[in-house]
C-alpha cells in the first residue's frame, strides 16, 4: 500500500464536460476558473500560513459568504495568489459527471498553469481557457478568431509543480494532510521516546544483576532463599538481642552519676535489670523519669530504683 | 476496504498508525517499568540479604574472637580475677573487687567484642568495690 502515491491521470474540470465513466484508479483533477475564485495581491508577508490566515478576508468583497469556502495560497514570482473554492459544491459537481470524491487524489488549478498557458486551449464549443494578464480565464469562444483550429486541453502537456490539495483535507479527512504528518511526527517521535527509555530502564538492571552474579559467585551457598532465611533466622535474633542488650547498658550508664549509684545489674536471657541508689529524692524521682522516658520499667521505694527491660 | 477508500483516508491512517505506534511504545515502557521494579525488588532483597549474611557472619561468627578474649585475663591485675573458664567458643568470667574505673574498662571491652553476653551480673560488694561474673560465647 502507498498512501503517497500520485496518480499519473490529471482530468480538466469544467461545467460543460462530459460524464465519466469507467473510472477505476484515481485521479487528479484540474480546476476551471468556473469552479474557483483568483485573487492576487501584493502583500508583506513571510509565509504561506500567514497568508492562509487572511485570506478570508481577502474574498470579502468578491464571496458572499468566506465560511463556505476553502483557500489556496502560494507565492506567485512577488505576489500572493489566493485562490477561493467551495468543496461541496465541487463534490456535487464531481459526482453528477459520475466521479466519485474517492477516486480524487488531489485538486489542482488552471490558475496554477498560468505560465504555462501561452495558446487558448479547447475545451468545449463554446469556451476557451487562456491566460490574460497573468489570469487563467475562461474566454466565449465567439470573442475569439473563428478560422483558427484550436487544440484542446491535455494534461499531460503541462507539468504541474507541487501544491494543490487533496480532496481529503477539502472534505472527508478530519485532520489536514500537514496536520496528520505534523502529529504522526510528535506520535513517532513519543513513541521512540518510550522505546528508548523502556530499554534505558531495563538496562538499569544490569549493574545489580552483575552484583548480584558476583555475590552468588562469591558464596554459592547462598543461592537458594531457602538457605538465606536459614542463616537469617539464625543470626537475626543475636543480632536483634545483642544491640538491644548492650543499648540496655549504655542507657543504665547515663542513670548514674555521682548522686546516683549502682548496686546491682544483670543481664540474663530476656530481662536487662539494674539496681540504683540515689541519695535523695529529687535525685531518685529524676532516675525514674529518665529510666521511663528510654522505656524502662521502674519500681522500688524510698531511694532505691530499680529499672528493668525486656529484651 | 480497498486501496482508494486507505488513500482516501490516509491522514486519519497516518494518525492512527502513529498513535497506535506511540500507545505499543508506551505499555513497552510501562511493561519494562514494572518488570524492572519487581525484578528489581527481588534482586535487591537477594543482595541485601547476602549481605547481611556476611555482616552478622562477621559480626557474630568472628573468628579472631577467641584470642580477643585473652584481654580478659589482663584487663585487671590477677588477683581480682576470681573465675576464667573457656570452653570451645564460651567463656565465663568472674572478678571480684573491681574498683569503678576497672569496672567500665572491662564493661567497654566486653561492649565492643563481637560476642554474646549469655548472662551477666554486677553486684556492689561494698562502697565503690564491685564484683562481676559473665558468661560469653561466640
Amino acid at each position: 500500500m502507498n498512501l503517497t502515491a500520485k496518480s499519473d491521470n490529471k482530468l480538466l474540470i469544467h461545467k460543460n464536460m462530459n460524464p465519466v465513466t469507467e473510472l477505476k484508479n484515481s485521479i487528479d483533477i484540474i480546476l476551471t476558473p468556473q469552479f474557483y475564485t483568483f485573487v492576487q495581491e501584493d502583500l508583506d508577508l513571510k509565509f504561506t500560513y500567514q497568508a492562509k490566515q487572511i485570506a478570508p478576508s481577502i474574498f470579502d468583497d468578491y464571496l458572499d459568504n468566506t465560511n463556505d469556502y476553502q483557500y489556496y495560497v502560494y507565492k506567485c514570482d512577488n505576489l500572493w495568489c489566493f485562490l477561493a473554492y467551495n468543496i461541496n459544491e465541487i463534490d456535487k459537481f464531481l459526482e453528477s459527471v459520475g466521479i466519485e470524491k474517492h477516486r480524487v487524489s488531489k485538486i489542482y488549478f488552471t490558475q496554477q498553469l498560468a505560465d504555462q498557458l501561452t495558446e487558448p486551449l479547447f475545451i468545449d464549443e463554446r469556451s476557451l481557457l487562456k491566460t490574460i494578464d497573468g489570469v487563467v480565464t475562461i474566454v466565449p469562444r465567439y470573442l475569439m478568431d473563428s478560422t483558427v483550429e484550436y487544440q484542446p486541453f491535455n494534461s499531460s502537456s503541462f507539468s504541474l509543480k507541487s501544491g494543490g490539495v487533496t480532496m481529503g483535507s477539502s472534505l472527508d479527512s478530519f485532520i489536514s494532510l500537514k496536520e496528520s504528518l505534523l502529529l504522526g511526527t510528535i506520535f513517532l517521535i513519543l513513541g521512540a521516546i518510550f522505546i528508548v527509555e523502556g530499554n534505558r530502564v531495563k538496562n538499569s538492571m544490569n549493574k545489580q544483576v552483575i552484583e548480584l552474579e558476583n555475590l552468588l559467585a562469591k558464596h554459592s551457598k547462598y543461592s537458594t532463599s531457602f538457605a538465606r532465611e536459614s542463616i537469617l533466622s539464625k543470626y537475626r535474633p543475636i543480632d536483634k538481642k545483642e544491640r538491644a542488650k548492650r543499648n540496655a547498658i549504655k542507657e543504665i550508664s547515663k542513670l548514674l552519676s555521682k548522686k546516683s549509684h549502682l548496686k546491682l545489674l544483670e543481664i540474663n536471657k530476656n530481662k536487662v535489670s539494674a539496681s540504683i541508689t540515689t541519695d535523695n529524692q529529687t535525685i531518685n524521682k529524676q532516675v525514674k523519669e529518665h529510666a521511663k522516658a528510654k522505656l524502662f520499667k521502674t519500681s522500688g521505694s524510698s531511694l532505691d530504683v530499680k529499672v528493668e527491660k525486656t529484651l | 476496504m480497498n486501496l482508494l477508500t486507505l488513500q482516501r483516508y490516509k491522514n486519519e491512517l497516518i494518525l492512527l498508525l502513529t498513535l497506535l505506534f506511540a500507545i505499543g511504545a508506551f505499555f513497552y515502557k510501562f511493561s519494562a517499568n514494572s518488570e524492572v521494579q519487581k525484578n528489581k525488588t527481588i534482586i535487591e532483597k537477594k543482595i541485601d540479604e547476602i549481605n547481611t549474611i556476611e555482616k552478622y557472619k562477621k559480626q557474630w561468627a568472628s573468628k579472631g574472637v577467641a584470642n580477643k578474649i585473652k584481654i580478659f585475663k589482663t584487663i585487671v591485675s590477677a588477683s581480682k580475677i576470681k573465675k576464667f573458664s573457656k570452653q570451645s567458643s564460651k567463656v565465663t568470667l568472674s572478678y571480684k573487687n573491681l574498683s569503678a574505673r576497672e569496672l567500665n574498662k572491662i564493661i567497654n571491652k566486653l561492649l565492643n567484642l563481637p560476642i554474646q553476653i549469655i548472662n551477666l551480673k554486677i553486684k556492689e560488694s561494698s562502697k565503690n568495690q564491685f564484683t562481676m561474673e559473665f558468661t560469653c560465647k561466640w
